[in-house]
């Protein structure tokens, strides 16, 4: 595999707010990557790094081998949608698609076609009359019918419903099986994403503080549940990320679990569950000392 | 994940097209919305002449014969196509000021952002000019419309042919297209503390020009040299501010961001 993007001590700072801290990392080509953190934490700011939006305070960003710093070669292979996307206060969204082929080589009008079905866009309508979501859709049609080979996503479904949210996995994924190229998408709506993503950036207070391959991050917890003695006999000699009690059974969340772990497991009749990957990033993202803020009555906690 | 399995064909376009194609793709971008730029202002200032006419034919109609042509006379005070350059400026705003993190969003670096900005501008011009000059044609082979009327040969263009009407319409459109440029380039990348610093800046300017010729008791050589200047060599002075804002605005943008 090839990375298509590099980041080395990427850092902004506006003022005494740093925004992305010495970020380093590189992205495969042809991959699905999901940038995610808590709001502020910095994704927007990384992407318009990455995509030449903004310029860095230090360090330095290649995508496809070199700067995209006023690179129309670079550049022209990038397509960036955000959700804080402007959109000419006159333009309607038919000007948009009519506009967008003009500068993505790639773009497939029937597929946009289908899209503008599909998110049932009016056409003529001016964009500032548009609902939210609406506006959204506009935005991640284009991202997607541009066919760029580099295409990031940002918060790209602000307002859309749920029908509209899974039209969009689907798409994408159709889309990308057919005509792979690399996509990072930032969100935070995690569990709805966790199946597209391979990959996964996890930004927290302008910081890198994971990236993992998809699987391997799911890999990282794992959780166990069963009778509340049974459960505590066997977190008893291991690294706990989080406990949950009702009654006579427990949950707890912990470290990865290897084929040793999971036969002990078994014999003390626990059941095994993946975490899930928003699960996993609340805990790496809130500090794993604090407790979850809402703790429902009747349990107690451990951590 | 193993959705790559299925290679249909690789979306990596390694074919540049070359800053010229990108260039031109961003100066079509402004002329997008027709609207916007041609109908609506065209629009607008029909709606203005028919106005214009229907007090033309009032003040026609009412005064004697005899006085006619100094009613002409006075009509040559017509603002009435002030508007007109009043909505270029605001074209020019607009083009910056959400054209630009729009293009960004395309992938358009802000050189060629800039470059297609200026070339729509020039366009603009020349095609509003080459509109003004015909019905400024029509108005001075009528008689001013049948009543004596002026409003696209006002004093203010001080032109006797039809391409010095062309000459004068191209430098005011190019000078107010400009400086909204520059003033929306100035916004878009220091917001409204550069607008305000920059309109401190000239006044400042101004300030000190007009006490460095006064300081030089220049003002009646000034006078002599403006007064001896043909009217349309004093419009062709327009041109040193208007390519002065259209520089500034190019470097101003090479260097902003989208903000918000």
């Amino acid at each position: 595999m090839t990375s298509v993007i590099e980041a080395t001590s990427l850092t902004k700072r506006f003022g005494a707010v740093t925004a992305v801290d010495s970020a380093t990392f590189s992205i495969e080509k042809n991959t699905i990557t999901g940038l995610l953190g808590r709001n502020g934490a910095g994704k927007t700011t990384l992407m318009q790094l990455l995509t030449a939006q903004q310029y860095a305070t230090s360090g330095t960003v290649e995508v496809l081998g070199a700067t995209p710093v006023e690179n129309a070669a670079t550049l022209q292979q990038i397509s960036f949608i955000k959700e804080s996307q402007r959109y000419p206060d006159d333009f309607q969204p038919r000007h948009v698609f009519a506009s967008a082929p003009w500068f993505f080589p790639n773009w497939d009008a029937a597929f946009a076609e289908r899209l503008i079905a599909d998110f049932r866009v009016p056409l003529k309508r001016r964009i500032k009359k548009l609902s939210r979501g609406q506006v959204s859709a506009v935005g991640v049609i284009v991202g997607l019918a541009s066919r760029a080979p580099i295409t990031f996503f940002d918060e790209p479904y602000l307002g859309l419903d749920a029908v509209a949210r899974q039209v969009f996995y689907d798409r994408l994924l159709e889309d990308y099986a057919e005509y792979p190229r690399t996509v990072v998408l930032s969100t935070h709506l995690i569990d709805e994403v966790s199946n597209l993503l391979e990959h996964v950036i996890v930004i927290d207070d302008g910081r890198i503080i994971v990236d993992e391959d998809a699987d391997s991050l799911r890999g990282r917890a794992t959780t166990i549940a069963g009778p509340a003695s049974a459960v505590e006999r066997f977190v008893a000699s291991r690294e706990v990320l989080h406990t949950e009690r009702l009654g006579g059974l427990a949950t707890a969340t912990i470290g990865a679990l290897g084929e040793a772990d999971r036969a002990e497991a078994a014999t003390l009749g626990l059941e095994l569950a993946p975490v899930s990957l928003q699960q996993l990033i609340i805990r790496l993202t809130t500090g794993e000392s604090t407790p979850p803020a809402a703790v429902p009555a009747g349990t107690e906690q451990r951590a | 994940m193993t959705t790559t399995a299925a290679v249909a064909q690789p979306a990596e376009t390694n074919e540049y097209r070359g800053g010229l194609s990108r260039v031109l793709s961003v100066a079509r971008l402004h002329y997008t919305n027709k609207a916007t730029v041609f109908t609506i202002p065209a629009l607008i200032l029909t709606g203005i002449f028919a106005v214009n006419l229907a007090i033309w034919a009032i003040i026609y109609n009412s005064v004697p014969v005899a006085d006619r042509g100094d009613v002409s006379e006075g009509l040559q005070w017509s603002g009435s196509t002030f508007y007109i350059f009043v909505y270029t400026f605001v074209i020019a705003v607009q083009a910056i000021n959400v054209t630009f993190p729009f293009a960004l969003g395309y992938g358009v670096t802000r050189r060629h952002f800039a470059l297609g900005t200026a070339l729509a501008l020039l366009g603009l011009a020349a095609v509003y000019s080459v509109a003004l000059t015909v019905v400024a044609s029509i108005e001075r082979a009528t008689d001013g419309w049948g009543f004596g009327g002026r409003m696209f040969t006002a004093i203010y263009f001080p032109a006797n042919t039809w391409y010095e009407f062309l000459f004068v319409y191209f430098a005011y459109f190019a000078l107010f297209f400009f400086t909204g440029a520059f003033f929306a380039a100035i916004y878009s990348r220091w917001r409204i503390i550069g607008l305000l610093l920059s309109f401190l800046g000239l006044a400042i300017l101004i300030v000190a020009t007009l006490a460095t010729i006064g300081a030089a008791q220049a003002w009646g050589e000034l006078f002599a040299y403006l007064g001896a200047l043909p009217p349309l060599g004093f419009v062709a002075w327009s041109f040193v501010p208007t390519a002065i804002a259209a520089v500034a605005a190019f470097l101003v943008i090479r260097r902003a961001t989208p903000k918000g």
